[in-house]
């Protein structure tokens, strides 16, 4: 047991450092007693917090807190599963995202999503993946096409190992490098915000810290909201964190958020302390 | 609880050890047993199939093997010349006509059924996913009436390759929309969810995601569709009227291969009924490349993906 709290306390320590900075950035997104139920059952309860522009945000608990349900929640993902309702109040700036005043189509190319397992389009060549939001909103001139993939290449940190084959099909890259790919397809219809999916859960270790290095890098462009069961990758990457808790009726709560380094440091609440020490989950 | 001596255990050891042997003799000798009933097994239900195959082979190579088969119309034997039965040209161009026109309504209408019904959760896809699904079972001579009574008498068109074409098109639609569906379905529910969070409209990932992924699958259903349909008998005796003349007109009288074999085979004849077993020897190699190709091609698909 004490050992296992040296552990937490050092990537705490060392890694949460600078985790504070978010402290007056403008509002990216807001959560207003959100819930999710699937078919009258609730599975997200009452979760209120904002993501704060340009950083980081980990949503971390354990198994069935609903950490997932509740990102797919911002981008409308559920509006695709019969029986999926959404209540409360979700906001992108001032864009209220259930408010029916902003297509679904263009909501969802402003909130980008990466998945926990790479999903490259398996017919499509590594040039027609990059690109191919942008050719589902209808952009079609080659030289706009051309530029976006190098750029979203570059930024996803992969062009420079793609750059000779972009004919070729995605399933040629290893799985980080394919989940790179998925991050440049994402990021090349120039989302305001990414939420990412337990991203790395599928990858190696050398992969996953070449992702978790890529999020620090993009975060300047992008906010990220991340899904992680991975309690050291939450303290490496993120700037805020919100710990949910599943309760006595499956449904998952949110037990607190905050600054990562208060987070991981010092709690308030001392649930999150025993989740964070390893006490279970 | 119990205490054991040394002795005591290495003897329990022993025969633990001796069942253990024995066990695996028994295993072996009921795995051995099995397979050789597998065996027997397949034999028996290969026996039929190769029974005929060779006798397709051996009563109808002859004219297969022949030039004339492909080139030349049929002619009337007679008692002078019981052997000029001519060739069947006007049946294999009868029945690529009927099964060209088939596929030309089937498979965009087929195709969009199916991916209609594997898309779609509403109550008329469900409607729709039924009556499929009952049509699939549906026996082949239905389409014909349906064929005979809507086109050939409703619409006035008479016997005519054009009938033909529209029962063997009825008969492959659901067979195209049932496999169509399966393939949509078996496509991972990620890449929709990938096509949908870049901002794509949900028709746009069905058409451009979706589909594409699923074609391999659309492809193979398509071949077992013509495969059943090329063969078959029923729907077109019915409609097309029969023909000893080459043509590719929709409107006119038409001969298919079927309808060829059913002819020849009740001829008195035995070069006529010769050829009838060329007929059904032809057929059945036809759709052996046709599987085969499309075989191979899935393969090569699935392979330039991974």
């Amino acid at each position: 047991m004490s050992n296992q709290d040296a552990t937490v306390n050092d990537i705490s320590m060392a890694q949460v450092a600078e985790s504070a900075s978010f402290a007056n950035a403008p509002v990216a997104m807001s959560l207003r007693n959100v819930s999710v139920a699937f078919n009258g059952r609730t599975a997200v309860r009452d979760v209120s917090f904002d993501v704060p522009q340009n950083a980081v945000t980990a949503l971390i608990g354990p198994s069935g807190s609903g950490k997932t349900t509740l990102l797919r929640a911002l981008n409308r993902l559920h509006d695709l599963t019969k029986g999926a309702v959404v209540t409360g109040d979700v906001k992108l700036g001032d864009i209220d995202v259930y408010g029916g005043t902003i297509p679904t189509t263009v909501l969802r190319s402003r909130i980008g999503m990466v998945f926990q397992r790479p999903n490259p389009f398996p017919t499509m060549s590594l040039y027609d993946n990059v690109v191919s939001g942008l050719r589902f909103n209808g952009v079609k001139k080659k030289s706009i096409l051309d530029d976006a993939c190098e750029q979203a290449l570059t930024a996803a940190a992969i062009w420079d190992e793609v750059k000779d084959r972009l004919k070729a099909h995605g399933s040629t890259l290893s799985g980080g490098q394919q989940q790179r790919l998925c991050i440049a397809r994402a990021l090349a219809v120039e989302p305001e915000v990414l939420l990412m999916d337990e991203p790395t859960s599928a990858l190696d270790p050398i992969s996953t810290a070449s992702i978790e290095e890529l999020i620090g890098q993009i975060k300047n462009r992008v906010t990220i909201v991340i899904v992680t069961h991975n309690m050291q990758q939450a303290a490496r990457v993120s700037d805020q964190t919100a710990f949910l808790l599943m309760a006595e009726d499956r449904a998952g709560v949110q037990i607190e958020v905050g600054p990562t380094s208060k987070i991981f440091n010092d709690p308030d609440d001392s649930r999150t302390l025993d989740y964070i020490r390893g006490r279970f989950g | 609880m119990t205490t054991l001596h040394i002795d005591n255990s290495h003897h329990i050891r022993e025969h633990l050890r001796e069942r253990a042997s024995a066990t695996i003799k028994r295993r072996q000798f009921v795995s051995r047993l099995m397979i050789a009933l597998c065996w027997v097994a397949i034999g028996l239900a290969a026996l039929p199939l190769g029974d005929v195959i060779i006798n397709l082979f051996s009563h109808g190579w002859s004219s297969v093997s022949s030039w004339a088969f492909y080139s030349q119309l049929p002619a009337q034997p007679t008692l002078v010349t019981p052997d000029a039965v001519g060739g069947v040209s006007n049946a294999i161009a009868g029945s690529a006509v009927i099964l060209g026109y088939a596929l030309l309504g089937a498979l965009p209408i087929g195709i969009g059924i199916g991916v209609y019904t594997a898309e779609s959760d509403s109550r008329f896809a469900a409607t729709l996913r039924l009556v499929v699904a009952t049509m699939v079972g549906a026996p082949s001579i239905l389409m014909g009436l349906f064929a005979f009574g809507l086109v050939v008498v409703q619409l006035g068109m008479g016997f005519c390759i054009m009938a033909g074409s529209f029962a063997i098109g009825t008969m492959m639609l659901p067979v195209l929309a049932a496999s169509t569906e399966i393939a949509v379905r078996n496509v991972p529910a990620t890449l929709r969810e990938a096509g949908l969070a870049l901002g794509a409209k949900k028709s746009t990932t069905s058409l451009r995601i979706v589909l594409p992924a699923a074609i391999t699958g659309i492809v193979s259903g398509a071949i077992l569709a013509i495969s059943r349909a090329i063969g078959e008998t029923a729907p077109v005796l019915l409609v097309i009227g029969g023909s000893q003349a080459f043509t590719w007109k929709a409107g006119d009288f038409g001969e298919a291969l079927p309808f060829m074999i059913y002819q020849d085979a009740s001829s008195s004849y035995p070069a006529q009924r010769a050829q009838a077993w060329g007929i059904a020897l032809f057929i059945v190699i036809v759709v052996f490349f046709l599987s085969l190709t499309a075989r191979i091609w899935a393969n090569s698909k699935q392979k330039e993906r991974r």
